[in-house]
């Protein structure tokens, strides 16, 4: 390796990346919240104050108050614990339903490959919204029951990565030379396979994660899943919305909340992505049309 | 931010096989066709099965809730699950209800009586001009962005471009339409904040009233389609045959408009198959903000109800839709790869 290319990368390595550290602490102060929240928000976020209606930010309240006087900061703290717990819920329920089956399909044979591959194409028709809204239908109305269906709907994405991240090492020389002195499928997957499609995976969590977020947000906007008085980051942007004559800048502090966490979120996958190169499933100059490539991060951008 | 690569001959899959007379290129579009059907059968039967089970997942029982409290004894239960075809086994009666639906009768609401298929193609119309005029809005505003920023490749308006697709990738669109409605309604007075005309009673009325949730329904696949044709457009105009028609003394445009761009835009059209369904999705989103009569409301109310026939209905619609943008994608990508797809 020449000097140049080490400087080079060095310099894309993870830890020097100020876009990663950046998103590292926006994510890190969320998950201080999700976990204190509650206990440090500075007033209840329940209390009603007829006397201060509509504030703007001050001493007082921070970030103002709501139509009913509440403390919109107190709301946020105390609303982060549900939204991240319910994205993250979604997330896993998606990384064990797609990447699992992902890794798998590519030892199991042609039929199980072809019957995963429609099932998550068939996946991939039902647009989460609906699909949430209506499994709030069937099953009852609570935002747990409402993410089980988007880390359904979130698991094609994570299978279409680590089916082709596994496709492109499974082929490897070494996988073949380990295969020949006799190691189990499970010990190349284990050992060989699965340490390299980490990277990918990682990326795809990240993203995915963001698409959750947005997800929870969006649903708890509409209404799905949460009793009226209990704050979510969605409930106070839907109820700013019914006061914008009165207080038009009040949607832009939730709305920015979502924003600067989805943004941390993908920043952070592409952070994961420039370092491991994960995510260039389809390597320049080698074209392969039996690898779908179809990147994690599509779905984070293109939600609600 | 990955793109997917496909402006190589043999990225979407088609055979890189020696060039063919042009007879043969209509027959490979065709056959691409049946093969995206023939995968398609799975796929819908699939699909419509989930959204079926959806009501045998439900612990609802529909007849007791018809009946309402009182009349809801055993018998007349008994009654009325045989009327209603519950006492089947579920593969049957997802059957019946698919055959039904293919003649266009997705049953009744359990509440109101009125036909779901009814309720459906009255909402339909709102959600429909919402998501084509966001079509449109994604392709002129996406498509001339990403056009214009490959073009001068580097300069301000480039960087611009790059930098509000980062920005708009991380706003929601309804918090994007919580923004154009504090911008436009609420500040400027310059357009409704909520409220539906059609367009049958006023053309005029009718675009003033969708214009802002397509706006903000558009943005988010503009970004993808600008960013997507930014990538590939670059990479096209950087190709031998472009420095070829060049060299040869080709107008510019000329160059732009037919070698480049026709090579350039099947990614960005994968994109927008790719960004519909989550379109639909945003249509909710929209109607929620701009308060709109469409899909969305009629979901949330039924869900609310537990009216599980109009639920189905409604998933059904929206996943055959998906499906037929889908496969309508995929064909136009092939024939717009038919002289390259077969190596050039």
């Amino acid at each position: 390796m020449t000097g140049r290319a080490s400087s080079r990368s060095r310099r894309r390595s993870l830890l020097r990346t100020p876009s990663f550290w950046i998103a590292a602490a926006i994510l890190a102060i969320v998950a201080f919240l999700a976990v204190f929240g509650s206990a440090l928000a500075p007033q209840n976020p329940l209390a009603i104050n007829a006397g201060a209606l509509f504030q703007g930010p001050g001493a007082h309240h921070l970030l103002g108050t709501d139509y009913l006087g509440r403390d919109v900061l107190s709301r946020l703290m105390a609303g982060t614990r549900l939204s991240v717990l319910t994205a993250l819920e979604a997330v896993v329920i998606g990384l064990v339903l797609g990447a699992i089956p992902g890794v798998a399909t590519v030892f199991l044979g042609r039929w199980f490959d072809f019957a995963a591959n429609r099932v998550a194409d068939a996946l991939m028709t039902l647009p989460y919204v609906f699909f949430a809204v209506a499994v709030t239908a069937a099953l009852g109305n609570s935002l747990p029951h409402a993410m089980l269906p988007v880390g359904i709907l979130l698991a094609p994405g994570f299978f279409r990565v680590t089916r082709a991240a596994t496709l492109e090492h499974a082929r490897a020389q070494y996988v073949e030379a380990a295969e020949l002195l006799g190691a189990s499928k499970l010990r190349v997957i284990r050992v060989h396979v699965l340490r390299k499609v980490l990277p990918n995976i990682a990326v795809t969590t990240a993203s995915m994660t963001a698409a959750a977020l947005l997800a929870v947000s969006f649903l708890t906007f509409l209404g799905i899943g949460v009793q009226p008085p209990a704050p979510t980051w969605g409930g106070i942007l839907s109820s700013d919305l019914d006061y914008l004559s009165q207080a038009p800048w009040a949607p832009f502090i939730p709305g920015a909340l979502i924003a600067i966490t989805v943004g941390a979120l993908n920043a952070l996958a592409d952070a994961f992505r420039d370092r491991s190169s994960a995510g260039t499933l389809m390597p320049v100059g080698q074209p392969d049309p039996s690898v779908e490539s179809v990147d994690g991060d599509r779905q984070s951008q293109s939600v609600a | 931010m990955a793109v997917i690569d496909l402006t190589r001959p043999g990225g979407l899959g088609a055979d890189p096989a020696p060039a063919a007379p042009r007879r043969r290129r209509g027959r490979v579009v065709l056959a691409r066709l049946g093969g995206g059907l023939a995968v398609l059968v799975p796929i819908v039967f699939l699909s419509t099965f989930i959204t079926y089970s959806l009501g045998a997942l439900s612990n609802s029982n529909p007849a007791a809730t018809i009946l309402g409290q009182d009349a809801a004894t055993p018998a007349a239960v008994a009654r009325l699950d045989r009327a209603l075809g519950l006492d089947h086994p579920l593969v049957v009666q997802y059957w019946n209800w698919l055959t039904q639906a293919v003649h266009g009768n997705l049953g009744r609401s359990w509440f109101t009586q009125i036909p779901v298929a009814q309720s459906i193609s009255q909402r339909l119309p709102v959600d429909l001009s919402i998501a084509v005029l966001a079509v449109i809005l994604a392709v002129a505003i996406g498509g001339t962005a990403g056009v214009v920023a490959a073009v001068r490749r580097g300069g301000w308006f480039d960087r611009g471009v790059t930098m509000a697709c980062s920005a708009v990738s991380t706003l929601p669109a309804f918090v994007v339409g919580i923004i154009l409605v504090v911008l436009f309604a609420v500040t400027l007075h310059l357009l409704p904040a909520n409220g539906y005309v059609g367009p049958t009673t006023s053309v005029p009325e009718w675009l003033k009233y969708i214009i802002l949730p397509s706006l903000a329904l558009s943005l988010q696949v503009s970004a993808d389609i600008a960013r997507q044709l930014r990538t590939s457009l670059v990479e096209v105009l950087g190709q031998n045959y472009i420095v070829g028609a060049k060299v040869r003394g080709l107008p510019y445009r000329r160059i732009l408009v037919r070698h480049a761009l026709r090579n350039a835009a099947g990614p960005a059209l994968v994109i927008l198959g790719i960004d519909f369904p989550q379109m639909l999705a945003g249509a909710v989103a929209a109607e929620a903000v701009f308060s709109l009569p469409g899909l969305g409301q009629l979901l949330l109310e039924s869900a609310q109800t537990r009216d599980i026939p109009v639920v189905q209905g409604l998933l059904l619609v929206i996943s055959t839709f998906v499906i037929v943008v889908n496969l309508v994608v995929n064909t136009t990508v092939a024939w717009l790869y038919r002289t390259d797809g077969l190596g050039s």
